[in-house]
């Protein structure tokens, strides 16, 4: 138990770090930096616990977008910060660059090497599992804002 | 209100849009706080057009209306600056006596809040090593994707200084990434030299347009949200190409 408790401890702060460092990279407010690396570490901590209770990457992800989206709204009305600030530097550990990476090189090789039933194959997984969590991601967060826009009214 | 001083006030207002424009908003904040800044100033209603390269802006006051087009230059992402507008917006909403050359020289004098070069640097390169961490790299791999990102940084912030596109930027610093990723492998440093070269190049992944693209589309700015998606496709590709030409010449296996 202690253990686990341990892991998740480190796999937090080492999702703080590329939330923060990905903040700076945006040049967020200096303000806003703390909140991104809370962010980051409550995204990446949310998606491993729904993770554990074996659902699908995909809709751990949305979950926990939608967690993330819901506490950016009350941080972004509380500082009077556009959500994106915060949002989108937080959900950085989730953003699956490396099968973005993988589709793109697989689609490459196809053209020079000739194309094959595994490079095919490579290619729609990796494809398919980029697009779908960028939409879980995205999907997850425009969901807390979209039942705002009901009232036509700005969030902050 | 005669026509000079509307005027006035729209060209005030679509300076602040495209300035957020440029600098990576999504397009519902772009359009409200047009709407916002131009009610504040005075006007009855503001109409804007998104395009992903341009701005067509019309206010309206009573029934005299004035428009205007404003070319739109892609930037480097700077919330600090998106933030600022937003920022001034408010204040113009709390302050009705605020006027449109007000606005002008505030926009005029914003400050890109840019943090420290080298402070930059270590994050990043630390951020990719991290990236590696939670996907299991060892101790040596670990800091070799250090290595490798913050040089990638480095690259990446002299080109982006020397006003390159950032197509080309994204490419050549994928290429010198990979490169020195694979020092891993070639020296036999680190058992999971896969994760390394994965790693390394995380920091050039366009998280931004992205989400700003998927963002736009859920709320319905569709011709904006296809801008964005092409253009973070072209960014993917060209690291990718930078990835596939570093490791045909230094003959990398095991992507």
């Amino acid at each position: 138990m202690i253990d686990t408790l341990e892991n998740i401890f480190l796999h937090a702060i080492f999702a703080a770090i590329p939330a923060v460092g990905f903040a700076m990279l945006f040049n967020v407010p200096k303000s806003a930096l703390k909140y991104c690396a809370m962010g980051g570490a409550i995204v990446y901590t949310c998606r491993e616990f729904f993770i554990t209770l074996h659902l699908t990457i995909e809709l751990s992800t949305f979950l926990a977008s939608v967690i993330i989206g819901i506490i950016a709204l009350y941080w972004s009305k509380k500082n009077l910060v556009p959500r994106p600030i915060y949002t989108v530097a937080s959900i950085i550990p989730m953003i699956p660059g490396t099968y973005a990476f993988t589709a793109m090189i697989s689609l490459v090789d196809m053209n020079s090497h000739g194309v094959s039933i595994e490079l095919i194959a490579i290619f729609i997984d990796n494809g398919l599992k980029s697009v779908s969590i960028i939409g879980a991601i995205s999907f997850g967060l425009a969901l807390p804002s979209l039942y705002f826009m009901r009232y036509k009214r700005p969030i902050i | 209100m005669n026509y000079e001083e509307q005027t006035k006030i729209t060209r005030a207002v679509i300076k602040s849009a495209v300035l957020m424009l440029e600098f990576g908003a999504e397009s519902i904040l772009i359009e409200q706080t047009a709407q916002r800044l131009g009610r504040a100033l005075g006007v009855d209603s503001v109409e804007i057009s998104l395009i992903p390269s341009a701005i067509v802006l019309t206010t309206l006051k009573d029934s005299q209306s004035v428009t205007t087009t404003r070319r739109s230059h892609h930037k480097p992402i700077n919330m600090s600056i998106v933030y600022d507008v937003q920022k001034m917006t408010i204040d113009a909403e709390k302050n009705p006596n605020l006027t449109a050359d007000y606005i002008t020289t505030t926009l005029k004098n914003i400050e890109p809040n840019y943090y420290n070069r080298w402070l930059v640097v270590f994050m990043v390169g630390l951020s990719c090593a991290s990236f590696g961490y939670l996907r299991g790299i060892d101790f040596n791999g670990f800091f070799v994707t250090f290595i490798a990102a913050s040089i990638a940084m480095i690259i990446r912030q002299e080109l982006a200084k020397k006003k390159f596109v950032l197509i080309l930027t994204f490419g050549i610093t994928a290429f010198c990434a990979t490169a020195i990723a694979h020092l891993a492998s070639y020296f036999n440093i680190s058992s999971t030299s896969n994760i390394v070269l994965s790693a390394s190049v995380l920091l050039l992944v366009p998280g931004f347009p992205f989400i700003n693209s998927m963002l736009d589309a859920t709320k319905g700015y569709l011709s904006m949200a296809w801008g964005r998606w092409m253009q973070a496709s072209l960014l993917t590709l060209a690291t990718s190409i930078g990835i596939i030409i570093a490791m045909s010449v230094f003959n990398i296996k095991g992507w």
